[in-house]
């Protein structure tokens, strides 16, 4: 395809360089350097999607971020399509694909486009009131189809393949946008030493003198300068820029967010080189300079493709050399769109009229517009346009005494508008600083401000390049002085500055019904003029309700070209001054943003923390199936051959009650207690009495809150007189340490102990079963394991296999059992040795199932699992660990509140089902009489419920209300379809007295 | 012994190597014992948190009021285990295999350790050490040099720690 519409040589594109992309599968020939939008004007296509409601035909109105309609769907290949992509700031490639949007079957006849005819049936709060009856319809019908109808563009089905990356900033001074005002404020900063980061959402820094090639800044063109500035500011080590960054969010204590876009302008990233970089700045300064946004005028029509604003073919023209067509006319309220249309017309645009609402305008532009051979049309306003899919011509009628005389058309292909511009305020507003209305400017201005920033040049209403650079300078030397540095403020000779203002203007008036006119106000959510007159007529007074009525400013772009044109609209049907009608809240992000840049690293394996012990490799081997505890990842159980879950869990139970099992316990939380005070320490932290538990001997703790509820168990070994090693649970470790630290450092400061988490100091190997001692036994060095030397409950440090380890003999299962700990980097080689060890007894490694189903059938509780944060000592059976003697301890004094000492309370119990092979539900709830009415009178439910192989039956752990005192009574679990029975037994299934363990 | 230095990918910007186990204890005792504990472990204990001191191939980090890291060559760590007094109240607890130490260093070693720390690295003067968190996991980082730092995490965090400084380095020799 030709570039009919690109000007040889002009602009700032490359055109040795051709680039060729896709356009609804038509090959588009643009420059490198070019936007989507500007390739597609440079061939003449206006045409890029169809409106969200009523399925118009839209074309490009903006060059930048502010972008309301040209947005399609981009793809750089399998898995990495994106909708609603601004065309106006993605930059082309060779092979980028481009679709348009919301059309069907295509974009020049669209089948959706019968909405547009019955517009006038969907007004605004259309579904409000449409969708309202009857109210069954709803989720079948109603949400369906708004859903379906809602929403531009299609996400994408597969998952990202894109990387994303993360990074933390820290800098004195962070300028926001690369204007003139930004520019200057970084030169200041810059100049200063101050750390200084200038960021602008662009592929080129410059903003406005990208446009504004004519404007000669301390005697060189615009643009010679901007070379010199960014030439300089890279030579500073203290500055950073950065482009194609676009500042999201303004956050407490001047945190902002920015977000860097790496590789979407790349026809070949580099392998694994991530997409988007969130950068969390935290900056001593802010120095905004957002500059300002051209506001549209609001006209019969003025949605059609080839209507844009006067400021954007500027940027066309210039910075892109592309013509946005080829017989122009301009309407608008303020000077600068007066520049916009010499320049296009120097540029061999006809332009055929200038349409200016005011009926007075300077001489200077006049004449020149006369000279250029433009006809000059003040006092005028547009009544109309026409064209199917391009505009063709607009209507034009004189405005005499606020009547508006007989119409002429004029015929165009391209109709630039104007309505002056709005300070760019959303960063600002995101700091909650409040605004104050300049009646004179028409806008909104930053007033008080709540963060340490500057706002500089367009965005706090000044106008021109040499305004805009005294500001930034200004800005920007105030910034840094306040970060403690000497700043000049530098001064700038500025020739062929082109200054100007305008009025501000509610909807253009008309001589035809302006009832029936398609005026809009937000053209990505089509909300029209009538639509803002509308809700104030049904009874919306507050701007917040307007909004939410009409959807106006609602859509991705935050209603940057809307918001104000919304206000003066709905500040006029109410009879109000603009500033009592107010404006609405602008919330981060400034532009839609992926979520891969916000969730960077986070996803697939890198998601969250996996915590592995040192043994996870060798039980991955094994073919271990995992299950998450906490952060840790621990083998659940070992299939072999096949097998299911059941299967195995079986064999691993049998293998530790007939041979001897051998099981991962790196995980159990571990802290050294240590010093002087160590014994009085754990006196007052747990139930337990420890003062007279001699050294090389344990003891089960059982740790409360103040409240006297269960938080915490584990075993105690006391290796010396001021040395103890404390285990915890898995996911209750750091819990316990900190609230250790807790009391420690707040009530006993007095204390000479201290504490330390070896939790990944020590790799630890349970053996249990009764061939665990026969396994161990030739692996330990320096120490006896008979049961006279080392009787249950002992502690010692000694060798095993060749390691230092701190050897418990302990049991979590009822059987014999011991406990290795071994330096992690030992645990591995520990395990493998034990592994071999064990080879001619039957030695079987286990998972947590098997854990939990050989504890249960001792009645050991699972802290979390039995117990829930309202399970005192008593309820679960464990008052024979309260220390009867001891003055106090955590939680104590909770113990004797009359609801903790009274009757009825959830106690823990056994409980079987009167069908053996049924394994209740954990979590089912318990009732005394299946036959009471509904709802019944719950009593209990169950925490603990397994499948016990060494009873051949199920068992069961309960919570029931005076569990005790029901022994032998049948309590009943209703459950979908049936109601089990099941008997109070004693919580104790296996060996209840213990003698397994004296061997 | 058992750890081996495993290095990164090379580039000229940032080298990553995961250094090889050496003794490493937490002591804690209260500041007015410092004295006592210098002597007797001929090492002062700095009194800033964040100071570090060494003396031979000894170095104490001050991590809190009344908590110093000690680390030390492995050789050294029975003299260590045996250095302070029963009489002197103190908790000496060896951590050497609680943690791995990574080791980072080239020009652009603040940049990758800004894609998991958020406090300001930069401000860190050489021969200082802070606990800090790294992409949500707590952390140990000593400045060695303008551009070489220590930055120590808990075993089974290391992995996730790994990946990402692996992803970062990726990030800087790509130049992106």
């Amino acid at each position: 395809m030709t570039q009919a519409f690109r000007i040889p040589g002009a602009g700032r594109v490359d055109h040795a360089k051709p680039v060729r992309f896709t356009f609804d599968g038509k090959t588009v020939e643009g420059r490198e350097g070019d936007t989507v939008a500007s390739a597609l004007l440079a061939n003449g296509i206006h045409l890029l999607g169809r409106s969200f409601k009523y399925h118009r035909p839209r074309g490009i109105v903006s060059a930048g971020s502010e972008e309301p309609n040209a947005l399609v769907g981009t793809s750089r290949g399998p898995g990495r399509s994106e909708p609603n992509t601004r065309a106006t700031m993605q930059e082309v490639w060779d092979g980028l694909t481009v679709e348009s949007q919301n059309r069907w079957p295509g974009l020049d006849f669209d089948v959706g486009a019968i909405n547009d005819r019955f517009g006038r049936f969907l007004p605004a709060g259309f579904y409000y009131k449409t969708f309202m009856w009857p109210r069954s319809f709803w989720d079948k019908v109603y949400e369906p189809f708004i859903r379906r109808a809602a929403g531009l563009g299609r996400s994408p089905t597969e998952p990202d393949p894109d990387h994303y990356a993360s990074r933390h900033l820290h800098c004195d001074v962070l300028v926001v946008g690369s204007g003139p005002a930004g520019l200057a404020a970084a030169l200041s900063a810059g100049r200063s030493g101050a750390q200084t980061v200038l960021v602008d959402e662009h592929a080129e820094m410059g903003g406005t003198l990208l446009s504004e090639p004519g404007v000669r800044i301390d005697g060189q063109g615009a643009w010679g300068w901007l070379d010199a500035a960014l030439a300089e500011l890279r030579g500073l080590p203290n500055v950073r820029l950065m482009t194609r960054t676009t500042a999201i969010g303004y956050y407490h204590q001047n945190m902002v967010g920015l977000c860097q876009k790496l590789t979407d302008h790349m026809a070949a990233p580099p392998e694994g080189a991530p997409r988007e970089r969130l950068w969390r700045v935290r900056a001593g300064q802010v120095v905004l300079a957002q500059g300002a946004i051209e506001k549209p005028l609001v006209f019969d029509g003025n949605d059609r493709p080839g209507v844009m604003l006067a400021g954007a073919a500027r940027t066309f023209l210039h910075r892109f050399g592309v013509k946005v067509g080829h017989r122009a006319v301009v309407v608008t309220s303020h000077d600068s769109a007066w520049h916009a249309a010499f320049d296009l017309a120097r540029a061999g645009v006809a332009v055929a009229a200038v349409v200016d609402v005011r009926p007075e305008v300077s001489r200077v532009l006049t004449g020149q517009a006369e000279a250029l051979g433009i006809e000059v049309l003040t006092g005028h306003t547009v009544t109309g346009t026409t064209g199917r899919l391009r505009v063709a011509s607009v209507r034009v009628n004189p405005v005499r005494g606020g009547r508006v005389g007989a119409g002429r058309t004029i015929a165009c292909d391209a109709l630039l508008m104007c309505g002056g511009w709005t300070p760019s305020l959303h960063l600002f507003s995101h700091t909650k600083g409040s605004l104050a209305w300049d009646a004179g400017a028409g806008a909104f201005l930053p007033d008080r401000k709540t963060e340490e920033c500057e706002i500089a040049g367009a965005g706090r209403g000044l106008w021109g390049i040499a305004a805009a650079l005294d500001d930034g300078a200004k800005a920007g030397a105030a910034a840094a002085k306040a970060m403690g540095r000497v700043a000049g403020v530098g001064t700038f000779a500025v020739e062929a500055d082109r200054t100007g203002d305008g009025v501000v203007v509610k909807e253009l008036p008309t001589d035809r019904n302006a009832g029936l006119a398609k005026a809009f106000i937000d053209f990505q959510n089509d909300v029209t003029a009538k639509d803002i007159r509308l809700a104030v007529r049904e009874g919306m007074r507050s701007i917040e309700h307007v909004k939410r009525y009409t959807t106006n400013g609602m859509a991705t772009d935050q209603g940057k070209l809307s918001n104000i044109n919304g206000l003066m609209i709905a500040a006029d049907a109410l009879g109000k001054e603009a500033p009592q009608v107010g404006l609405t809240t602008f919330r981060p992000p400034y532009t839609p943003t992926t979520f891969g840049a916000l969730a960077g690293y986070h996803k697939g394996s890198h998601f969250e923390v996996t915590r592995r012990t040192p043994i996870d490799a060798w039980a991955e081997a094994q073919g271990a199936v995992f299950e998450p505890v906490a952060l840790w990842r621990r083998a659940w159980y070992f299939p072999q051959f096949g097998e299911d879950m059941h299967a195995a869990v079986a064999r691993e139970c049998r293998a530790v009650r007939t041979q001897v099992g051998m099981f991962d316990a790196s995980t159990l939380g571990k802290i050294e207690v240590v010093g002087p005070d160590a014994a009085a320490f754990l006196e007052r932290m747990y139930t337990n009495p420890w003062a007279r538990l001699q050294p090389g001997r344990c003891r089960y703790g059982l740790l409360l809150g103040e409240d006297g509820f269960i938080r915490d168990d584990g075993v105690i070994g006391r290796l010396a007189d001021d040395k103890f090693h404390v285990t915890t649970t898995t996911g209750g470790a750091a819990r316990v340490l900190n609230m250790m630290e807790d009391y420690l450092q707040t009530e006993w400061p007095d204390l000479d102990v201290w504490l330390t988490s070896t939790t990944e100091q020590w790799a630890v190997v349970a053996l249990q079963g009764p061939n665990a001692r026969t396994v161990l036994e030739p692996l330990v060095e320096g120490l006896d394991l008979s049961d006279a030397a080392f009787p249950h409950m002992a502690v010692a440090e000694c060798t095993v296999a060749g390691f230092p380890a701190r050897l418990f003999r302990v049991s979590f299962t009822g059987e014999l059992g011991f406990e290795v700990n071994v330096p992690a980097r030992h645990g591995l080689a520990l395990w493998e040795a034990i592994w071999a060890a064990g080879q001619p007894h039957g030695i079987t490694a286990y998972g947590t199932e098997t854990m939990h189903i050989l504890r249960a059938e001792k009645g050991f509780i699972l802290v979390g699992q039995d117990t829930d944060g309202t399970v005192t000592p008593g309820d679960a059976g464990l008052d024979w660990a309260i220390g009867k003697q001891k003055k106090d301890f955590v939680g104590k004094r909770s113990l004797q509140r009359p609801d903790i000492v009274a009757k009825g309370r959830k106690q823990l119990v056994g409980l079987l089902t009167e069908d053996p092979k049924v394994v209740l539900e954990e979590g089912a709830q318990i009732v005394a009489d299946p036959n009471q009415p509904l709802p019944m009178t719950m009593i209990g439910h169950v925490t603990s419920s397994y499948w016990s192989e060494a009873m051949g039956r199920s068992i069961a752990m309960a919570l029931i209300e005076g569990g005790r005192d029901r022994m032998g009574e049948v309590l009943h679990i209703p459950m979908p379809g049936r109601t089990l029975r099941a008997t109070v037994a004693a919580a104790n299934f296996v060996d209840p007295d213990g003698l397994r363990l004296k061997v | 012994m058992t750890a081996q230095i495993h290095s990164f990918p090379p580039s000229p910007a940032i080298t990553v190597e995961t250094l090889p186990l050496a003794a490493r204890f937490s002591l804690r005792l209260r500041p007015e014992h410092r004295e006592e504990a210098k002597a007797a472990l001929g090492l002062p204990l700095p009194d800033r948190i964040g100071r570090t001191a060494t003396e031979g191939a000894r170095r104490a980090l001050c991590l809190g009021p009344d908590e110093w890291q000690i680390d030390a060559p492995e050789a050294e760590a029975d003299a260590i285990r045996r250095a302070l007094p029963r009489g002197l109240a103190h908790a000496l607890v060896e951590v050497t295999d609680r943690e791995v130490t990574f080791r980072l260093q080239g020009p652009a070693v603040l940049d990758l350790l800004a894609v998991g720390i958020a406090r300001d690295v930069s401000r860190m003067e050489v021969g200082r050490g802070t606990r800090t968190v790294f992409d949500g996991v707590q952390a140990v980082l000593v400045r060695e040099a303008e551009d070489r730092f220590t930055l120590a995490v808990w075993r089974s965090f290391s992995p996730h720690v790994e990946e990402l400084l692996q992803r970062g380095a990726r990030e800087i020799a790509l130049g992106l």
